[in-house]
């Protein structure tokens, strides 16, 4: 997949490339609103990164062209000023989803495998792990024909979070973002992703024992999985 | 006391302390003013009969030759003529009893010897005191009431002048002191006053306010601009940090402190979101276009916070009863307030504590309070818990950086919510949120 990243602080620019071409992604990046406006009306790509707050373009405007000349194009808006009217504008003006500074490049992972799955449609819904099938769209577990039903929202989020990231280590400051990014609180190192993996394990383990949810002694969780 | 009560009071009160002075001595000058007239009408009266004897003759009165008396029928005034020693003299008006017809009566009497064909003689004009004093009765009366009336007048005139001259002053309270909430730009609205200090007072007071409110402004600017720029160089470090730990040939113990460093960053990145969110608030950035049932509210908010409850075994009783709708808030941020302050009554609760969040009707307001069985803010420490990186002592041990409750207030005041701290130190505390009318709508009739 060909991936625009309109990013001025180079160094931003230079780790969001790393990580994408290491999940597979082909990139190009622009540093600035005018290259990338060029950029825009040549190429088509399936992704645009696209910080609003440029020094030399208005952000806005060049979403516009974005969704003009790449109208397939999935655009993310990255974004410093998080400002609450920009992110209604930008969502208006035909922009897939938003991500304010700092995000994690996993959620950004997460955000575009979204997308994908849900203007491609290219990407398993049903997932299954050892006689637990996992359903993305209808957000169910299920042990063979029996449903996990007492899975809360919180914990089927954790699982699809770590299921997008199979294989890989996730640390708990990671998982806490993903699900309680939103939240606005006081505390720092609290951490309830243990006792969230633990109510998961019980519950699973009443079907049978859910060893692909592996704790990494030190570092954090993952779902090993050959599927 | 207002001022211009002060002023009517004290011109009241010195107005009847000087009108009682007076009438007290009201009996004393009438009966000056009455002695001098009635003197002043004997000598009269002596003179027009000396003018009588000396046209004619003294014979004219004394038939006999040897006395004259006449008097009134009540005996209030009298005259009297007697012929007396040659070298006696007499000129005085005093007062003096004289017996007539078997009463005797208080009289002023002028006494006056003459001299008539060598003959002395002497003249007594009488009138009785009792009709000199009769009048002052009457006269004090009227003195009196005049005089009430005329105070009377008087405050309502000074009431009224006072209200008047003072109106620019209660204008300049009323619109420039009370009730004008910081931080708040408002135009400068003269207040139309010809008093020059009102108009120094009100220039002064709204170059003051301004002044603050510069300073409100340019502090919030710094705290939304230095958290906005923070936000680059974090995200680089994040992204960087998260790479580096993507790398297969990184050694454990080199990822464990990645992870480290990856929690610190979390922390400043924490702070600065909150920072940022508490100045995108009191610059009223939100949307207050929400509606949300308080059950609802409450149970989102329980279910977000059930693990931390699981986690310290802390119940929570929901006591929330009655179908009320908030409307005109914004949920995002009511769901921040009360999570804050339920996650405050965990944090600060012993272990296996309790919580309790009540809403009810109190009179007309909605309010919903939350009790925790926790460790309780000690009296000194009440006024500071609302500040901005205000650590209490018997919250260092908690994983805090100060600013739980300054997001509270923040959101409260932009909801115009009011909110009331009641604690007890060991015993536990409560919090309670005063919804305004407003959000709440009227409060169901009983």
């Amino acid at each position: 997949m060909n991936v625009l990243i309109i990013e001025d602080e180079k160094a931003l620019a230079h780790e969001l490339e790393l990580f994408l071409v290491k999940n597979n992604y082909i990139c190009e990046i622009c540093y600035n609103g005018i290259a990338a406006s060029e950029k825009i009306a040549i190429n088509l790509y399936d992704f645009i990164l696209l910080d609003l707050g440029l020094p030399d373009y208005e952000g806005l405007d060049l979403l516009k062209e974005a969704k003009k000349a790449n109208p397939e194009a999935a655009c993310i808006i990255l974004t410093a000023r998080a400002e609450v009217n920009d992110r209604v504008k930008g969502l208006d003006l035909g922009a897939d989803d938003y991500l304010a500074k700092p995000f994690s490049l996993l959620e950004l992972q997460s955000r575009m495998q979204a997308i994908i799955r849900r203007k491609f449609g290219v990407i398993q819904n049903v997932i299954e792990l050892e006689g637990f099938f996992v359903n993305l769209t209808d957000r169910t577990i299920t042990h063979h024909d029996t449903p996990v039903a007492a899975i809360t929202k919180k914990e089927f989020d954790l699982i699809a979070y770590m299921l997008l990231h199979k294989n890989r280590t996730l640390t708990r400051a990671q998982l806490s973002e993903h699900i309680w990014g939103s939240l606005i609180n006081d505390d720092y190192d609290s951490n309830f992703i243990d006792a969230h993996i633990k109510n998961i394990r019980k519950k699973l383990s009443a079907f049978a024992p859910a060893d692909w949810l592996e704790t990494v002694r030190g570092l954090g969780y993952r779902i090993k999985t050959n599927v | 006391m207002k001022l211009q009560t002060k002023l009517t009071l004290f011109n009241a009160i010195s107005k009847l302390v000087i009108v009682t002075l007076f009438i007290l001595l009201l009996p004393n000058i009438i009966e000056n003013i009455n002695k001098s007239y009635t003197d002043s009408r004997l000598v009269k009266q002596k003179d027009k009969l000396l003018q009588y004897v000396r046209d004619k003759g003294i014979n004219y009165y004394m038939e006999d030759g040897q006395s004259y008396g006449s008097y009134l029928p009540l005996k209030e005034e009298y005259i009297s003529l007697a012929e007396v020693e040659p070298n006696y003299y007499l000129d005085t008006i005093k007062y003096e009893k004289r017996l007539v017809e078997r009463d005797t009566i208080d009289y002023r009497i002028l006494s006056h010897t003459f001299k008539v064909d060598k003959s002395n003689y002497l003249l007594e004009i009488g009138k009785s005191s009792e009709t000199i004093g009769e009048t002052t009765g009457p006269l004090q009366n009227i003195a009196f009431q005049i005089l009430l009336g005329m105070i009377l007048l008087t405050i309502l005139a000074d009431q009224i002048f006072s209200s008047y001259i003072l109106r620019p002053l209660s204008t300049i309270i009323r619109t420039k002191l009370i009730g004008n909430k910081f931080p708040k730009f408002t135009v400068y609205k003269e207040v139309k006053t010809t008093t020059s200090d009102f108009q120094h007072l009100d220039i002064s007071i709204h170059k003051m306010v301004e002044t603050i409110e510069t300073k409100f402004q340019k502090e919030r600017e710094f705290i939304s601009n230095a958290s906005h720029e923070l936000m680059t160089p974090i995200s680089i470090l994040q992204s960087k940090i998260e790479n580096m730990f993507e790398q297969d040939d990184i050694a454990d113990e080199l990822k464990v402190r990645l992870l480290e460093m990856q929690k610190i960053l979390n922390r400043l990145k924490s702070i600065t979101k909150t920072l940022l969110l508490i100045s995108q608030i009191e610059n009223e950035q939100f949307l207050k276009e929400d509606t949300i049932t308080v059950k609802e509210l409450v149970e989102d908010v329980y279910e977000e916070i059930s693990i931390r409850l699981q986690d310290r075994n802390i119940s929570l009783a929901l006591l929330v009863i009655d179908d009320v709708t908030l409307v005109n808030v914004n949920k995002f941020l009511l769901f921040n307030l009360l999570f804050n302050l339920i996650n405050n009554a965990i944090k600060y609760n012993r272990p296996n504590g309790e919580i309790t969040v009540t809403g009810q009707w109190v009179k007309d307001y909605y309010t919903i309070s939350i009790t925790d069985t926790g460790i309780g803010i000690p009296e000194e420490e009440l006024p500071y818990i609302f500040n901005r990186f205000k650590k209490l002592k018997q919250s260092l041990s908690q994983d805090s950086f100060g600013l739980g409750l300054p997001i509270v207030m923040s959101i409260a005041t932009f909801h115009k919510i009011g909110i009331i701290v009641n604690s007890e130190k060991g015993t536990g505390s409560t919090f309670t949120l005063t919804f305004p009318i407003k959000l709440t709508g009227n409060a169901p009739a009983k």
